[in-house]
């Protein structure tokens, strides 16, 4: 016999003056196979087509449809309700600007930072049209794509203690970001380089290894041992400098 | 030939927070040996009043206890302000990490937060219980067994104990994750390995509470 979910899902719009924060009550039917994402379509289809949630490929590639399910962040279109309870609480991830209900704004976030990372490879290399590809090692290849393999949804920023008390922390995506690139032999930048970006209180060493990133990362990537490495080879980078005086 | 020195044009990025991270692991790393060490002397006494008083002997002979001790008192302050860098300051703040928890429902944020609730009650009654044996020296099964029969510091001990052990066995579990020494691999079975442990530290401060609480005042 099938179950009647029942969903608590946040609502607010805040363009909406006379909008308040509240929780709505939706029942559904449950079916075979019921992902959260076909739930939330169902509700907007047939009993509230105000609510606002985001998705766009609804098999775990875009990172659009993050939400905090029952307490936990998590991938809508990746959850489903056969794996939870008969009762469902939905609000939208924090840490990230309200769009209003479930949908967030993580673009500007992960663009902001990003930038502050300087997500990209940094080479001198005059870029040639006409040449091959550059060669790497299959196992290199396999252990940088490893760490690619992160979608943005925002859901390790969403679940880290850190991030939540401090704006300016740049969270597991980001220093997983520059785990990427500290593998990548095309990025020229040196260890202090990549120091100057991440070896502060804002970047691996504002970390307090709380690992709810790894534990709720939809894509499972490695952060907590990216994260492990990282600080140490930050660290190391740290003390390098120790007797070295001004040049 | 005149050099002019530059220091305030050139780029140098600040090595700040990498010394005080490596400053927090190491003073942390090292009281929690100084605590199993110091939780498996006093547990001594079990053995004997005679073992006890020995020990104790043998670390005021060598002048261990009078200069180790208020070095490990002012590590466990220096520590405090090193982590302290990391514990919500602000309500804002305070309030933020607390509903947080609240809705995530995951272990290592608790752990976190017990590790920051036991931090203060440790700052101050690690500092008095520091205060108060090494202004009292020397240490002896008997004077211990009084003080904690006194009723006061019995209970005092029983609060401070289980404050000490979870703190550090959490800092324990905290350094090899956040360092990298345990893998994703093996973090389960170090998690629950650390969990045994502790408990392990907490029943032998029991049972060393009891006997104190239990052993003859005859002589003293």
């Amino acid at each position: 016999m099938s179950r009647k979910l029942k969903f608590n899902i946040f609502r607010y719009n805040p363009e909406d003056p006379k909008s308040v924060p509240r929780t709505d009550t939706y029942y559904l039917e449950e079916t075979p196979s019921l992902s959260l994402f076909i739930a939330l379509n169902k509700i907007r289809e047939d009993q509230d087509s105000g609510l606002q949630f985001d998705f766009a490929c609804r098999m775990a590639i875009c990172g659009s449809c993050g939400m905090v399910i029952n307490g936990r962040p998590g991938l809508a279109c990746k959850t489903l309700t056969k794996d939870l309870p008969q009762e469902i609480t939905l609000m939208p991830l924090p840490v990230f600007k309200l769009v209003g209900d479930l949908s967030v704004d993580t673009g500007t976030w992960f663009r902001t930072t990003n930038t502050k990372i300087e997500s990209w490879v940094h080479t001198e290399a005059e870029f040639d049209p006409q040449a091959l590809e550059e060669r790497m090692e299959n196992d290199l290849a396999n252990a940088i794509f490893e760490l690619e393999r992160c979608i943005e949804c925002g859901c390790c920023v969403a679940s880290c203690g850190t991030a939540n008390m401090r704006e300016d922390f740049v969270g597991a995506f980001a220093l997983n970001r520059i785990a990427r690139f500290i593998l990548d032999p095309r990025d020229k930048r040196r260890d202090a380089d990549y120091f100057e970006v991440v070896g502060t209180d804002q970047g691996i060493f504002g970390c307090m290894g709380l690992l709810a990133c790894e534990d709720v990362c939809p894509r499972e990537i490695p952060l907590q041992d990216q994260l492990g490495i990282l600080r140490r080879k930050m660290a190391f980078v740290g003390l390098k400098n120790i007797f070295k005086k001004h040049a | 030939m005149i050099t002019v020195k530059t220091y305030n044009l050139e780029h140098q990025p600040s090595r700040l927070s990498a010394y005080l991270d490596w400053l927090q692991m190491l003073t942390g790393a090292g009281l929690i040996l100084f605590m199993w060490s110091h939780m498996v002397l006093v547990a001594s006494v079990n053995l004997g009043a005679g073992v006890m008083n020995a020990i104790a002997y043998f670390f005021e002979a060598t002048y261990m206890a009078q200069v180790g001790g208020p070095i490990i008192g002012a590590t466990l302050l220096f520590h405090f302000v090193l982590a302290a860098r990391k514990l919500p300051n602000t309500s804002q703040e305070q309030g933020v990490i607390w509903r947080h928890a609240k809705m995530l429902r995951h272990t290592d944020t608790w752990l976190w937060l017990i590790q920051a609730v036991t931090a203060m009650f440790i700052l101050v009654m690690g500092s008095i219980h520091i205060w108060t044996v090494l202004t009292d020296l020397p240490i002896t099964a008997a004077k211990s067994a009084a003080r904690v029969q006194g009723g006061f510091w019995g209970v005092f001990y029983l609060i401070l104990l289980p404050m000490v052990e979870l703190h550090v066995g959490i800092g324990f579990y905290r350094i090899a994750v956040k360092w990298g020494f345990i893998k994703r691999a093996t973090r389960k079975g170090f998690h629950r390995f650390e969990n045994i442990w502790t408990g392990v530290f907490i029943l032998i401060g029991l049972v060393t509470i009891i006997r104190l609480w239990t052993l003859p005042l005859a002589g003293h």
